[in-house]
């Protein structure tokens, strides 16, 4: 017995061995307190790496985020498209343009050439699941000379310049692109930053390169750390571990001091969606009773702490050109009164549907339940993890969802939003909606080349759109992002794509 | 001749536990390999999400990933492939990363291992605050009255995720001392192996603390203390034959968190399996979820071979050659503190269900949000200006009513399967060390979400503690030598199972089963995010706790409430209930 004790004893006296073990593999990956004093940069992402940083992925604004990779264009302030990669270009009829190509260097040492664009622009064309900037534009690259590309689209694509700003059509050297239809963006950028060291989905090790066209980074190098909660996200930074820590939740926002908190419009609007093509809002009346009844500046102080604008229409202030040219909606039903509500319902549940990867989702459905129910509805909820209930989203198995929604998709334009979820051949299209004029309106946009013409015909559809009742905006979420005060020069960009470039540094 | 018979019965028994761990080990591992067919959410378009949240979800697409992936050729042919790569070292490659997925599931495995470990380290630390004071006056024969384990089942009641999130915002944020998340060195293991260890420990305390006055009992120690023995040597050995009852539950308790601790995981940012495993399973990204739950299940195995041979070394030949005396728990008096404590539970309990029955538990009123405890809100209000009290007033019957439903359900499958351990101990292995998320999802892929669904599914791996334990005790109680006896006097197995057999487990099962029953209110609200359970906004209280778990700082009255009606209930539970380890129906002495 003894003996049994003993080994027992000797078991747990392994214990602290085995750790240390496993700990000095994790070790390398660079996140330790030492960092930040030699000027490197300590960043807490959200968004844990799916496909090991490939740019057809999720993991795409990463790369810009911290940037790693650029395209032929980037995005300025106003969201149009300005000079990367490529230092000017021109079309030269609707369906081709010619980009005239910097003198860069990529980071393994070998020079941007038009081949290369080329290569990078095929491989991308080729990807085994298509990026979603791609999905509605057929486009072939050709090298004119050393400097120079041709770009041509089977149908006029009067939006190419922002397309190509997107992350997922970023530049790499031709070592990125392996044989099995794997990309690698380590060390293959033209970034300021190049990444050294990628360990899996906990963090990543980035260091200044030298080369970089645009002038040396003033930061030595980042180190990233992935951090999904986002209570541990604002933890790490009110810790010390961190000095920039994006998304804080609205919950944990007024735990930090007013100094390293900082709101960023964002392009995200929050929407009550109601499904048009059966069930209780098929009646236009009963949509018209939902949208009166729906307040969503009750959610702003409450749900979102502050942090939201209350909903001007489906694009929010984030879209700087949208306030300006809004329309007026016109012809929408009369909304019924909650005895006709009560009358038409026939005793039918309405069934109100969210998803709890946004945490502000489920609290904002709750207030919105009491909302209708006032109105005459009887509601249930349904609120899952978002894959869990997509395919019966797509389905239109409920009546109503709560919904948020990025306006500028990583085109950088507008329609793509509006093409996707509200026309009746549109692909997420949980409304179902299929209205001739809304057609028509989001078509119009589409094919308009002028950027002041396709603005407004932008606010005709979403005018539109709202005529139908399909969808009540209810706020324009604000992001929170955590910055320590030693911290200069990072980007606050409503649309998430850059936080860290070429200025940012410590003090 | 007990010797003789016991050692030619032993090979085919050993067989037969061999073949039962291979079936319950292939059956699990077909059935996570159905998953993706049974689900009827196509894997195609999780997987695509799982890529890219922005990507839409066209047929051209979802043709292309499900080419890619050969989703066509059926869940056999898939099962097959990943079975023929592992000899060769392949567990193939992610679906949704296309990595090779045994360098990321060994990695993962090594993490929570090795927390696990710490929380093990923690765990026997608290079970050994939990039984001191027993295991001294018991040594020295100076225990009188029956212990109502009240701060066990104060501690065991603690939400891990709750203790958690108060460790991190505590120790690392306020007070710096500790990392507040991440997995850098072994500083950082130190707040989530107290957050998994705690609870844990006083669970395994609490059952050592209830099994320890009956070994003092035996005739043994008597005779040691008659003649002058040290008490040290007296508590040494009491504890070696209490300990081997207690044992196999460290199976379910904590080589379950290396799959099972995916809250804590979140909070610290631990990159372990369970979460590795949980977003595989949502992604029904198939290689990864398999390998880990192979690993799980080996993992299981071993645990449980390791921790049958130590049993059984501890208690040594006395059970094979059937020699065992019986341990017989010594009617104590109840301690009068014991029914003053019930009873002050039980009215506090009340007069909260009772105030909270007469309120509005839905009424939204986001003007009053997070508003500390006054008279107008007893307990507070939550992020919604919702009363706190009258949440938990609703609560109050729901989420007992289906606690006690799912434990009684999981006790009655444990003695059952138990009974028969020799078949059944590799199913208790391989679902122990199974988090209950995976069973939620197998269950979501063949009812649908449902109300029944969390309750079901809890169900499946809520019995594996009871059946272990009741495994471990009737083979303590075959091998005694009270059992020949009755044999030998001719009693039939109904006598055998009510004379002996029951009596035997079913007092010690039931205070498990007591002290497990806040664990169970909040795995079952853990599974609500599939879709499972009560839908929001009803009031529940596992729900209740993990909704206002975010605002812990800003208004910890919001978790405040909860956690102590938790505490109460089990409190109640174990203080109240009808002495708990007596046996009258014999004495041995």
């Amino acid at each position: 017995m003894r003996t049994t004790f003993r080994g027992l004893g000797a078991v747990l006296a392994l214990t602290p061995l085995l750790a240390g073990c496993f700990v000095s593999a994790e070790e390398g990956s660079g996140a330790d307190g030492a960092a930040g004093a030699d000027g490197r940069l300590r960043v807490a992402l959200a968004v844990p790496p799916v496909q090991a940083l490939s740019p057809y992925s999720n993991d795409a604004t990463v790369l810009s985020k911290l940037s790693v990779a650029e395209g032929l264009t980037a995005l300025n302030k106003d969201g149009a498209a300005a000079p990367a990669l490529a230092k000017s270009w021109t079309r030269k009829n609707d369906t081709t343009w010619t980009f005239e190509l910097r003198e860069a260097t990529f980071q393994d040492g070998t020079e941007v050439t038009a081949e290369s664009v080329v290569n990078s622009l095929d491989h991308a064309n080729a990807a085994e699941t298509k990026p979603r900037v791609l999905s509605d534009v057929t486009l072939t690259a050709r090298a004119d000379d050393a400097d120079t590309v041709t770009i041509s689209t089977k149908s006029a694509d009067p939006v190419l310049p922002l397309r190509l700003a997107s992350p997922a059509l970023a530049v790499l050297s031709a070592k990125a692109y392996q044989k099995d239809g794997t990309v690698s963006p380590v060390g293959n950028g033209t970034g300021p930053f190049a990444i050294t060291k990628l360990t899996g989905k906990t963090g990543a090790a980035l260091d200044r390169y030298d080369g970089y066209w645009g002038g040396k980074a003033k930061a030595s190098g980042i180190d990233v750390t992935w951090i999904a909660d986002g209570t541990a996200r604002a933890n790490a930074l009110r810790g010390g571990d961190v000095d920039i820590a994006e998304w804080i939740p609205t919950a944990q926002a007024k735990l930090l001091d007013t100094d390293i908190r900082h709101e960023v419009p964002s392009v995200r609007t929050d929407s009550l969606v109601l499904n048009t093509r059966g069930g209780l809002f098929s009646d236009a009346s009963l949509r018209a009773a939902a949208r009166e009844a729906v307040d969503g500046s009750a959610l702003v102080d409450s749900v979102f702490g502050g942090y939201a604008d209350p909903a001007q229409g489906l694009f929010g202030p984030a879209v700087a050109w949208a306030a300006d040219q809004r329309v007026e909606v016109t012809g929408r039903a009369k909304a019924a009164t909650p005895a006709q509500v009560k009358a038409k319902t026939k005793g039918r549940t309405l069934r109100l549907a969210t998803y709890t990867n946004r945490a502000e989702l489920p609290e904002a459905a709750s207030v919105l339940q009491q909302q209708l129910e006032k109105a005459g509805f009887t509601v249930r909820q349904d609120v899952r993890e978002y894959t869990q209930m997509e395919a019966d989203l797509l389905a239109g198995k409920y009546d109503a969802l709560v919904f948020s929604r990025v306006t500028l998709l990583d085109t950088g334009d507008a329609v793509a939003y509006l093409a996707s979820d509200y026309t009746s051949d549109g692909v997420y299209n949980i409304a179902g909606l299929k209205d001739p004029k809304v057609d028509q309106a989001i078509k119009a946009a589409a094919e308009e080349g002028d950027t002041q013409q396709r603005q407004q015909k932008i606010m005709r559809a979403e005018a539109e759109i709202l005529r139908t009742d399909a969808a009540v905006p209810l706020v324009h979420e604000k992001v929170v992002q955590g910055i320590a005060t030693d911290v200069e020069g990072v980007i606050l960009d409503p649309r998430e794509r850059s936080l860290i470039d070429v200025d940012t540094h410590l003090k | 001749m007990g010797a003789i018979t016991a050692g030619a019965k032993a090979r085919p028994a050993q067989w037969r536990a061999g073949l039962g761990r291979l079936v319950a080990g292939a059956a699990l591992l077909t059935a996570v390999a159905l998953l993706p067919w049974l689900s009827g959410t196509d894997p195609a378009l999780t997987v695509l999400r799982a890529r890219s949240a922005d990507q839409d979800p066209t047929p051209a697409q979802l043709a292309a990933v499900r080419e890619q992936l050969g989703l066509d050729q059926g869940p056999l042919t898939h099962l097959a492939h990943w079975l023929g790569g592992l000899p060769r070292g392949d567990a193939g490659t992610s679906w949704v990363s296309g990595e090779p997925v045994l360098p990321q599931v060994s990695a993962a495995f090594a993490v929570s291992v090795t927390l696990m470990l710490g929380a093990l380290v923690v765990t026997l630390a608290v079970a050994a605050l939990v039984s001191a004071r027993t295991l001294y006056l018991g040594s020295r024969r100076r225990l009188r009255q029956a212990r109502a384990g009240t701060g066990a089942a104060v501690l065991a009641a603690l939400p891990k995720f709750l203790l958690a999130s108060l460790l991190a915002t505590v120790c690392g944020v306020w007070l710096g001392w500790l990392p507040s998340s991440g997995w850098e060195g072994p500083s950082s293991m130190v707040l989530p192996s107290l957050a998994l260890g705690v609870p844990s420990g006083a669970m395994i305390g609490g059952l050592l603390d209830q099994s320890l006055p009956a070994a003092f009992q035996e005739p043994w120690a008597r005779t040691w203390h008659a003649f002058g023995f040290p008490p040290g040597l007296t508590a040494r050995n009491a504890l070696r034959r209490a300990l081997a009852g207690v044992l196999p539950q460290l199976l379910p308790t904590v080589v379950g968190l290396v799959g099972g601790a995916v809250a804590v995981e979140k909070i610290f940012n631990i990159p372990g399996l369970g979460r590795l495993a949980l977003d595989a399973a949502l992604a029904q990204d198939l290689p990864p979820l398999q390998t880990a739950t192979m690993v799980l299940i080996l993992l299981g195995v071993t645990a449980g071979l390791l921790l049958q041979a130590l049993r059984r070394a501890l208690l040594g030949p006395a059970l094979r050659d059937g020699a065992l005396p019986a341990l017989h728990a010594p009617d104590l008096p109840r301690r009068r503190s014991m029914s003053w404590i019930a009873a002050f539970c039980g009215i506090a309990l009340l007069t909260v269900v009772g105030a909270g029955l007469l309120r509005d538990p839905l009424h939204v009123d986001t003007a009053a949000r997070l508003l500390p405890p006054s008279p107008a809100h007893p307990l507070g209000t939550d992020a919604l200006g919702r009363d706190l009290l009258a949440r938990l007033g609703h609560g109050a019957l729901r989420t007992t009513g289906v606690a006690l439903a799912v434990t009684t359900v999981s006790v009655l499958l444990g003695l059952l399967l138990g009974t028969a351990a020799q078949v059944s101990s590799g199913l208790t292995e391989a679902m122990s060390t199974l988090p209950a998320v995976l069973a939620g999802l197998l269950t979501t892929a063949v009812t649908g979400p449902s109300v029944w669904g969390a309750a079901l599914a809890v169900c499946m791996v809520g019995w594996t503690p009871y059946a272990a334990q009741t495994a471990a005790l009737l083979e303590q109680e075959r091998a005694s030598g009270h059992m020949l006896a009755a044999l030998s006097f001719g009693a039939g197995p109904r006598y055998l199972l009510r004379h002996h057999h029951l009596p035997a487990v079913l007092p010690a099962v039931l205070r498990n089963a007591l002290l497990r029953l806040p664990t169970t209110v909040l795995v079952l609200a853990s599974l609500g995010f599939l879709g499972l359970g009560e839908q929001p906004p009803t009031a529940e209280w596992g729900r209740l706790l993990s909704e206002n778990q975010p605002y812990l700082e800003l208004a910890p009255w919001a978790v405040l409430g909860p956690a102590c009606a938790l505490v109460l209930l089990s409190v109640l539970a174990v203080s109240g209930a009808p002495g708990t380890g007596q046996r009258r129906h014999r004495s041995s002495w």
